[in-house]
């Protein structure tokens, strides 16, 4: 374009030409065009330059400078191109698979490839520097001709003109590669710069074991120069062998940088940059995949922050130190060269401010707290799982987080994996109850404010209410620690009792801490990390208390009502306490005292009444035996009988107690007799209070002797009983040992298969073919079946195979009460017609307000009515109730 | 087959191998459920009680009508006068 405006400048002396001089300059001009030729290919004739020179003076006397220019730039083009850009590119033709050489075992060295590279770079380099000199050789000529013709007039900016044409040529340059550039060089450069980072960070990595770590930090704070002195003043006092390190790092920076400056310099200053940025960040994502791992037991921000500033940045700074000095040394016009990348400015500059730097930490930074998030928040699950062992990993993801604010990222992820891995019917109540308490304790680490948890916690709650045993669950986690239940999965031992204990532990803790530590900055921590209290909280309680009520209330609010997890706990601990054949109640007096604080002293009035008569029972239970006649030891010393010593007895406030199966029973002679002598003993000494038996309740501890063996059980009277028949006459039929008893016999069966599945009876049909016998086993050889068995009988309790309890469940309690208004829903459908579930339900609220008021819930009412459709008293049609016909 | 008593153990410790540990409620025997005052159940205790049994004890006045200790005390304290059965409106006297 520039040469069109200027031949269009010429064409007016172009007619004043005579034929004479155009040959002329036609014989310079093919002259020129020979010396150019011969000037390219040809180096170091010091006699072609020369010629060349006046080749060019003459032409520039015919006003032909720009098509001088033009074509000697065309020249270097086509020269370039064929010579060096060719060559360049021929030296990689070798690798053009590189980027499977990544993952696969190189079949060409590293070395081998790097030297290529540096080779290659090198000559090209070389032809470029070269040309550079011949093209600096004609602007010379150029401008000193510019020059004389200029003088007379106005002035001639030479330098921006000479800073054009170079910029011209790097612009051609830059160009004649790109166009030639083979798809595999970038992945060449990555690879490259990843194997030169991953090479210093091996010796960094050395050095970081010294105490030049901490040198290192603090020398980030400071400016380029700074750092640099600080590095020669520890050359100083460290060993040689650390010198030699230093020297070793300093001299792969070198290299480094030279080929980055080298690319630079071909125009490829944002490849080069994209390359090495790409394998920096490819190299951290690796450190951070590598110190993160699946173990969650420390803590890796701290040493990820420390290794970028250790390696990535250490480099960059020695890197951009280094291409800020050779910048300076070689020409002025590298700042302009670097056209193709927009900061590269930035970066030259950045050498003596850290700006730069500073960019690139923060930028390194993120990167690792976003890849650091994303990998802890793909193992949340598992993370949460081990809760209290993987806090440093909750308390990472937590920086992160603050870092990133991609929270909505964690709570989607953590939903899926709770619904995909948690919320399924194989997962049992107890592990989904731990998996939830966790959830609320490692995110309210996160997030304190609990916008989140509420978010996450949703679906569990939702899925927790539509499961029977949740507040069965529920209540064992608050008090066993130990984990009673068999099918509870090893971590039980983080209950919740437990954890209610820590809660008070820390609690004090931290109350001591308030005391003792009044230093101003523990007051400002203290201060700083304030929040204001819900609404609805108590004004009355410490807002401390609040931290542990949480986890509680959040239980609680699966359940729906606290009432109804403490008539569970009172059935459970009613069912514990019956069983106890000592009077030991040492951790549940623990546990009560700790709910009495979660839930109020009154909720858990009747729960204390029951312990206090254990207490009591104890007291006057050895006071009665003391105090007793002696008589009743002497009316018959058969071998059979027992005596006081061997008996106790726990006596119940009953109205506290959770209702209780009463179930009569015919117990041995020996036995009534202790009973009545022992209720008569308690009416004397606490006039006019008497006893009444629960024949069918407490434990007997007994060991049967066999010919060859002898088993201790501990079981039920029940058993004891039925066993005890046995002890007189080997073999009874169901019918009469029921009578002996005074149980009907399909009771008697259902209890007496506990004798049979231990193996001390067995079961036969009798020749009547409506009775069966029971015939003591009296040998053990006799049946192979029960070897097992043997000995390890102690541990068995009452009533475990037969899953039923001495107390009333409550469902069976609700079932009850709720008979009551069986007939005020039978009436009304009888006026009704038909009526949906919650209109009865409102309706009985309105009208049974008198003793006892209605106060079940919906839900209760549901399964209430749900249970006389299939009495086939109602029936449901399209979610209405109505009566049978 | 025979259940051994502790003295029986072959090995002479002093172990029990045969106890039995029974399960009673107690009752006031009183012929009414509740108390007439504070209409609360005789075997549970009075309002002002949080345990039944000795602490909150029973008491029958000579018309042998019930009452927690406590509620016939305060009633007896509240009247100005002789006090009177609130049952049968008959002098109270404590029984025996």
């Amino acid at each position: 374009m520039e040469e069109s405006g200027s031949i269009l400048c010429d064409l007016g002396a172009l007619d004043s030409l005579s034929d004479d001089e155009i040959q002329e300059i036609l014989n310079i001009y093919a002259q020129f065009c020979a010396a150019t030729e011969a000037l390219l290919n040809d180096t170091g004739n010091l006699s072609l330059r020369s010629e060349f020179v006046a080749h060019v003076q003459s032409l520039c006397k015919h006003g032909l400078e720009s098509l001088v220019l033009n074509h000697f730039l065309r020249a270097l083009e086509e020269n370039f191109e064929t010579n060096g850009a060719m060559e360049f590119w021929g030296h990689f033709d070798a690798y053009q698979n590189i980027a499977l050489l990544n993952t696969c075992n190189q079949p060409h060295s590293d070395e081998e490839v790097r030297e290529v590279l540096c080779k290659a770079l090198e000559e090209v380099s070389l032809k470029k520097k070269c040309q550079e000199e011949f093209l600096s050789i004609l602007v010379h000529v150029l401008q000193s001709y510019k020059y004389d013709v200029m003088e007379k007039g106005r002035q001639y900016d030479a330098e921006t003109e000479v800073v054009r044409v170079f910029a011209k040529y790097q612009l051609l340059v830059s160009s004649v590669l790109m166009a030639t550039l083979p798809r595999h060089f970038p992945d060449l450069l990555h690879w490259y710069f990843k194997g030169k980072l991953e090479e210093l960070s091996v010796v960094m990595a050395g050095e970081l074991n010294g105490d030049y770590e901490s040198q290192c930090k603090d020398d980030m704070d400071l400016d380029g120069k700074g750092r640099i002195s600080s590095k020669s003043g520890q050359r100083d006092f460290h060993e040689s062998y650390q010198l030699e390190k230093f020297s070793n790092i300093h001299q792969l920076v070198k290299n480094i940088g030279k080929v980055v400056l080298d690319l630079r310099s071909l125009g490829f200053t944002s490849m080069a940059e994209d390359a090495y940025a790409s394998a920096i960040f490819s190299l951290l994502k690796a450190k951070v995949d590598y110190l993160a791992g699946d173990d969650y037991r420390s803590s890796v921000l701290e040493p990820i922050k420390e290794w970028i500033r250790a390696v990535p940045l250490h480099f960059l700074h020695s890197l951009l130190a280094y291409l800020g000095n050779s910048a300076d040394n070689s020409s002025p016009l590298l700042s302009l060269k670097s056209s193709l990348a927009p900061h590269a400015s930035s970066f030259n500059s950045g050498v003596d401010t850290p700006e730069g730097l500073i960019r690139w930490q923060s930028r390194l930074e993120y990167f690792a707290y976003e890849t650091l998030q994303d990998l802890r928040i793909a193992k949340l699950f598992e993370i949460i799982v081990d809760y209290p062992d993987s806090s440093p990993a909750i308390e990472d993801l937590k920086q992160c987080l603050e870092y990133t604010g991609q929270h909505s990222k964690l709570v989607e992820s953590f939903i899926s994996a709770l619904r995909y891995r948690l919320l399924t019917a194989g997962a049992s109540t107890n592990d989904i109850l731990h998996q939830y308490v966790s959830t609320i304790k490692a995110l309210r680490t996160i997030d304190s404010a609990g916008v989140f948890l509420e978010a996450v916690g949703e679906p569990i709650r939702e899925y927790l209410r539509g499961r029977k045993d949740t507040i069965k669950c529920i209540v064992t986690m608050l008090t066993d620690g130990t984990g009673g239940n068999s099918n509870v999965s090893g971590n039980t031992g983080a209950s919740l009792l437990e954890e209610l204990n820590r809660d008070e532990d820390g609690q004090e803790n931290v109350g001591l801490d308030d005391d003792f530590h009044t230093d101003d900055k523990q007051a400002w921590m203290n201060a700083s990390r304030w929040e204001p209290d819900p609404v609805e909280a108590d004004p009355l309680k410490g807002g401390r208390t609040r931290r542990k009520v949480d986890i509680l209330g959040m239980l609680v609010s699966i359940i729906g009502s606290k009432d109804q997890l403490v008539n569970e706990y009172r059935v459970m601990l009613a069912e514990k306490l019956l069983n106890k054949s000592d009077y030991d109640i040492d951790s549940e007096i623990r546990t009560l005292e700790l709910l009495k604080i979660h839930f109020g002293e009154s909720s858990m009035q009747k729960c204390e009444i029951m312990l206090n008569d254990l207490i009591d029972s104890k007291r006057t239970n050895s006071n009665i035996k003391a105090t007793i006649k002696v008589p009743s030891q002497t009316v018959d010393l058969k071998e059979s009988t027992i005596s006081m010593n061997d008996f106790d007895a726990t006596i119940l406030s009953s109205n506290f107690w959770p209702p209780i199966q009463d179930e009569n029973l015919n117990l041995p002679a020996s036995v009534d007799h202790l009973l009545t002598d022992y209720a008569q003993r308690f009416h004397e000494i606490k006039t006019p209070r008497k006893l009444q038996w629960k024949r069918n309740l407490g434990t007997v501890k007994l060991e049967l002797q066999f010919e060859d063996r002898e088993v201790q059980f501990t079981v039920a009277p029940v058993h004891a009983v039925i066993i005890m028949q046995f002890q007189h006459q080997k073999s009874w039929s169901a019918k009469s040992l029921a009578a002996a008893i005074g149980l009907p016999v399909d009771v008697l069966s259902r209890r007496i298969n506990f004798w049979v599945n231990k193996g001390i009876l067995t079961e036969s049909r009798a020749a009547d073919s409506t009775d069966h016998v029971y015939v003591l086993i009296e040998n053990m050889i006799d049946t192979s079946k029960n070897v097992s068995n043997n000995g390890n009988n102690e541990d068995l309790m009452v009533g475990e195979d037969e899953g039923e309890g001495s107390v009333a469940s409550v469902e069976d309690q609700i079932r009850k009460e709720m008979t009551i208004y069986e007939k005020f829903i039978l009436g009304m459908l009888t006026n009704f017609g038909s009526m949906a579930l919650d209109r009865i339900h409102n309706t009985l609220k309105m009208f049974c307000v008198a003793d006892p008021s209605y106060d079940k819930s919906i839900q209760q009412l549901q399964s209430f009515l749900s249970g006389l459709v299939s009495e086939e008293k109602l029936e449901l049609r399209d979610g209405m109730y109505l009566l049978k016909k | 087959m025979s259940i051994s008593r502790y003295w029986l153990t072959r090995s002479g410790d002093e172990s029990k191998n045969f106890e039995w540990h029974a399960v009673a409620s107690w009752t006031w025997n009183a012929q009414d459920e509740t108390c007439g005052i504070c209409r609360m159940a005789f075997d549970g205790c009075c309002p002002d009680c949080k345990l039944p049994g000795d602490d909150c004890p029973l008491i029958w006045g000579a018309c042998n009508h019930a009452f927690h200790l406590h509620c016939i005390l305060k009633w007896v304290n509240a009247q100005t006068s002789q006090a009177h059965c609130p049952m049968c409106r008959r002098e109270w006297q404590f029984k025996g």
